[in-house]
């Protein structure tokens, strides 16, 4: 079979052709799955619209932004999600770190140990629910009646009725769930720095501490970049772990932005209102990553 | 090469299959489909399955996929699948979520289809709250009655007689909350409500009190009603409760009722439907149901049955078939004696149902109670709003709790946000 | 390299002590499942139960359609493995290997996925799939798990494919081959790893779905996956904790075995993207 010359892809000038050809499938599976539903989210959140009809159109009107802007429970979701993002990303990025330079140590049992720690990484996200919001229930759950036993208080904690320990068992469950992608990515990325650089440190006398420091942590920069941007867009997104452990309450200190979109969309259905919600965090969430990608956009692809 | 071409073979046959999958060939059958919540629960899904039959023996060629979506999802599966354009043909929503599909006309006006077929609706109740904006968008399945169901062994062994006021549950509910094995820990409460999840379940569970000491969030013109005394008074009540300890906290419905099936509460307060769980729980022996201690009842509509309004006319004709068939004299005495409810239709025979369900006179009594009383779940005037209301009373009673707030100032801001709401 | 007693000991019980707490909440699932409801409503919790029913599993398998559960979940993500892999091979490959305008803009485009939350894609895309004439088909969670994937598989594919030398395909078409033939012939036989990686995180995040096959498997009782399955054992009245947990185990025990398998591929396969 030949083919007419115009597709001879081996033909240098004809290379480039063929990287846009092998990109496009990804760009447009993406692209069907964003560009439309964005469009839409946009053109509603313009709109006054309580359920939206697909197909119809209501006047164009600044209302929600303006409604938004004005309102206490956008800052205080907004708020929420800040702390909850930053919580949950600097405590999966202690353990995650944490685990993967333990197992980076070679010991007899290491591939086992290494399967282990980051197995919850492969547990579903709904059944790692169902064992956190058993496990803190108030009046029957293991976390109140280890703080009894422990003396740390003398009665069970309402773990859903009260702010404080609402926010805690949400970020801890969290944790549990993130953490692992974390250590898989530290442990490649400890992996990939040369035993010569630890050994010539050592022969000057460097301590553990200080190869940490100037070692290991620069090595792993590129890689924590990367893997703190998709762990901070994991809890920006993220919406079935607050939902079903405390429904975004008590008194608004679980609700992040993504609760807040699903509870005026389809809760009280203010599908406008809600669309005006969904694009702002979307528009957060992009600046957010390319901040901390900084300068190296590069440092994606 | 043959990369290429391969991989164009191959986009032809993705292309191709999507293409087959998306045809339908042509079908000698039609398919209701009907999505509801109760597929499998004890005495309504069995009723449902009976329905079901009795509709697919009468219409050849015509089958009912009935699928279940669980009760959290339920609200929003709906809303996409209707606001996707795919709705089921046979619709089946709660009292309090059916408002705002039918004031985006989603709902299929019934007066024609009532009118044809010579129907009276009169005394059928809870009929009214079908009606919106003058068309008549539902039947009412379910009006009920709350009941009060106690654990006898556990009032026998602190001696107390089944309480008929407010003032005798709460000092029932006092003496039977207890630590059982001495750890300092509670393990049999006096009461059980649910305090997780959602708003409106909230807001049942604290009614009961609110109704007896005399409020109402609303009056029958929709003017918001929360400043009263007596509101202040169901509010100090409903605090009580939570703050003494007196029922376990930031539990779902389900796990208070399984807890009180298994004998671990000596006074619950709910509808008809415990009565299932009840006979299945550990406790089935000692559990008994009583009427509530209260002067009015709680009760209310429950849930409804419809049709969409946009799908085709032969559809919206064996549908109507199918809610007529509810409607039945058949149908609704086995809605008594199978599912254990109280039938909305006035003309339902219910003798010897006492045989199958030994306190459906109860059931009835309080039903009419409740009915006579105009007591709804809803509050007129903030029915569109609803879900918005009752997420803020909630929020505002939680503050209450949390920051041991004065219920009489907390009226004032829940009227304020109310009114704000309601205009 | 060498280390005292009381480093290895310290080593030791550290790796320990981290295991059992990470592991735990695992290990009290399956506790739960197989405590009577007594036991769970009753303090001190368990750690065993007194009287295990182990009856339960079996119970549950019966009760529950939890094969066609997980059939529907292991077509669901096989499709997904699949489709993402053949997309994020070739996404990955045209990024590592050409220069293109606007590669950085695009494959931060593939990023945004996961940038929008999930509330406002569903009305529309049920509207797309509804057009497609594909609500309820099992297609729907093949195409919604994939644009989950691609945008993480193709960075960790690029980073994969970086560390393949590029002679190794010029020598290819020296000789002849095409440059999709070199890539398929010569590349992706070297990138078995790498591969493995992305076929192991394309499954478990297919697996772990439960929104799009909510939404889009609504009226397809046949076709539900096992998160959904799950889920809708919730009563109305009454949900029966152990019942769940039992069937959670069933749904959670094929991934983590795939996982257990696949593993060491991860790290070796994040491990050339990691080098930068």
């Amino acid at each position: 079979m030949s083919h007419a010359k115009m597709f001879d892809l081996a033909r240098p000038s004809r290379q480039h052709l063929l990287g846009y050809i092998l990109l496009a499938p990804a760009v447009l599976l993406v692209g069907f799955i964003i560009v439309y539903p964005l469009a839409i989210a946009v053109d509603l959140s313009f709109q006054d619209v309580r359920i939206p009809r697909m197909g119809r159109r209501g006047e164009f009107t600044l209302d929600n932004y303006e409604r938004l802007f004005a309102s206490s429970e956008f800052w205080m979701a907004c708020w929420v999600t800040i702390k909850l993002v930053a919580v949950v990303t600097i405590g999966s990025l202690i353990v995650g770190m944490s685990t993967a330079l333990l197992v980076n140590n070679r010991f007899r049992g290491r591939t086992l140990a290494r399967l282990g720690m980051a197995l919850p990484w492969a547990v579903p996200e709904v059944i790692a629910v169902v064992i956190f919001a058993w496990i803190f229930d108030s009046s029957f759950g293991l976390m109140s009646w280890l703080f009894v036993v422990t003396g740390i208080t003398d009665t069970m904690i309402p773990w859903v009725s009260s702010p404080s320990a609402a926010f805690w068992a949400v970020a801890v469950t969290m944790v549990w769930k993130g953490f692992p992608f974390v250590s898989i990515m530290v442990l490649a990325g400890l992996q990939s720095i040369p035993a010569d650089y630890y050994n010539a440190a050592k022969v000057d006398g460097a301590s553990a501490a200080q190869r940490f420091r100037w070692i290991t942590l620069p090595l792993l920069m590129p890689v924590l970049g990367v893997t703190l941007v998709l762990v901070i867009l994991w809890v920006f997104r993220d919406f079935s772990i607050i939902k079903v452990l405390t429904e975004g309450g008590p008194l608004r200190t679980t609700q992040t932005l993504s609760i807040m979109t699903y509870d005026q969309a389809f809760g009280f259905h203010n599908f406008g209102y809600a669309s005006a919600v969904g694009v702002l965090t979307l528009v957060i969430s992009v600046v957010a990553s390319m901040f901390m990608l900084g300068r190296g956009t590069k440092a994606i692809y | 090469m043959t990369g290429l071409i391969g991989k164009g073979l191959g986009t032809l046959a993705v292309a191709a299959l999507l293409s087959a999958s998306a045809l339908t060939p042509a079908m000698a059958q039609t398919t209701l489909k009907f999505i509801s919540w109760q597929v499998d629960d004890a005495g309504n899904g069995d009723w449902w399955a009976s329905v079901i039959e009795e509709f697919e023996k009468q219409h050849e060629g015509v089958t009912i996929e009935f699928t279940k979506v669980e009760r959290g999802a339920y609200a929003d599966t709906m809303t996409t699948l209707f606001a996707g354009g795919q709705p089921p043909q046979i619709v089946h929503l709660a009292s309090f979520e059916f408002q705002s599909f039918a004031d985006t006309g989603w709902l299929e006006n019934l007066d024609p289809w009532i009118e044809r077929d010579n129907i009276d609706l009169e005394g059928w109740a809870g009929q009214s709250v079908c009606q919106w904006n003058g068309e008549t968008v539902c039947i009412m399945l379910s009006y009920f009655g709350y009941i009060m169901a106690y654990n006898k062994a556990i009032l026998e062994d602190e001696g107390i007689a089944v309480p008929t006021t407010y003032d005798e549950f709460l000092a029932a509910a006092r003496a039977t909350t207890k630590d059982l094995n001495g750890d300092g820990i509670p393990d049999q409460f006096g009461t059980g409500h649910e305090t997780r999840g959602g708003a409106g379940q909230y807001l049942t569970e604290m009614l009961s009190y609110i109704i007896d000491a005399g409020a109402y969030w609303t009056d029958k013109e929709g003017n918001v009603t929360i400043d009263t005394p007596e509101m202040v008074e169901g509010l100090s009540r409903w605090k009580t409760v939570i703050k003494e300890g007196l029922t376990p906290i930031d539990m779902s419905a389900g796990d208070v009722r399984k807890l009180f099936a298994d004998g671990k509460i000596a006074l619950k307060l709910d509808g008809p439907w415990l009565y299932g769980t009840m006979q299945e729980g550990e406790a089935a022996a000692d559990t008994v149901v009583a009427a509530p201690p209260f002067t009015v009842p709680l009760g209310g509509s429950s849930n409804v049955l419809t049709m969409p309004s946009e799908i085709p006319d032969e559809e919206k004709e064996l549908v109507w078939e199918f809610i007529k068939l509810t409607m039945s004299p058949e149908f609704q005495r086995t809605y008594a004696t199978v599912a254990g409810n109280t039938p909305p239709s006035p003309t339902a025979d219910v003798t010897g149902v006492e045989e199958a369900v030994p306190h459906f006179p109860i059931l009835v009594e309080t039903m009419q109670a409740a009915s006579a009383g105009g007591i709804d779940r809803i509050p007129v005037g903030l029915e569109l709003n609803y879900n918005e209301f009752s997420k803020m009373i909630q929020e505002e009673t939680q503050r209450m709790i949390i920051e041991d707030l004065d219920p009489a100032e907390v009226v004032k801001t829940m009227q304020a946000n109310a009114e704000a709401l309601a205009n | 390299m060498t280390r005292t007693f009381n480093q290895s000991l310290m080593l030791y019980l550290g790796v320990i002590a981290t295991l059992a707490l990470i592991l735990f909440p695992i290990y009290w699932l399956f506790i739960t499942a197989i405590s009577t409801s007594a036991e769970l409503s009753a303090l001190p919790p368990s750690f065993w139960p007194a009287d295990a029913q182990w009856e339960i599993f079996a119970r549950v398998w019966e009760a529950r359609p939890i094969p066609t559960w997980l059939m529907n979940s292991m077509i669901a993500a096989l499709g997904s493995v699949a489709l993402s892999m053949v997309v994020s091979v070739f996404a990955g490959y045209a990024l590592s290997r050409y220069q293109l305008r606007g590669g950085h803009a695009l494959g931060l485009f593939i990023l945004t996925a996961k940038m929008l939350p999930a509330t406002l894609l569903v009305i529309p895309l049920f509207a797309v799939f509804r057009n497609l004439g594909l609500i309820g088909s099992m297609w729907t969670l093949v195409i919604a798990h994939s644009t989950l994937i691609v945008p993480f598989a193709t960075w960790m594919l690029k980073g994969y494919f970086d560390t393949i030398p590029r002679e190794l395909e010029q020598a290819a078409m020296v000789d002849g081959c095409s440059p999709m033939g070199a890539m398929v012939r010569v590349v992706l036989p070297i990138a078995t790893p790498g591969l493995a990686a992305t076929a192991l995180y394309a499954f478990v995040l297919s697996w772990a779905d439960y929104a799009y096959a909510r939404t889009f498997l609504v009226n397809a009782q046949d076709n539900w996956t096992a998160n959904l399955g799950i889920t809708t054992m919730k009563g109305e009245y009454v949900t029966d904790w152990n019942e769940i947990s039992a069937a959670a185990v069933f749904v959670a025990v094929p991934v983590i075995i795939i996982y257990l398998f696949l593993e060491r591929y991860l790290v070796g396969g994040l491990t050339a993207g990691a080098e930068k």
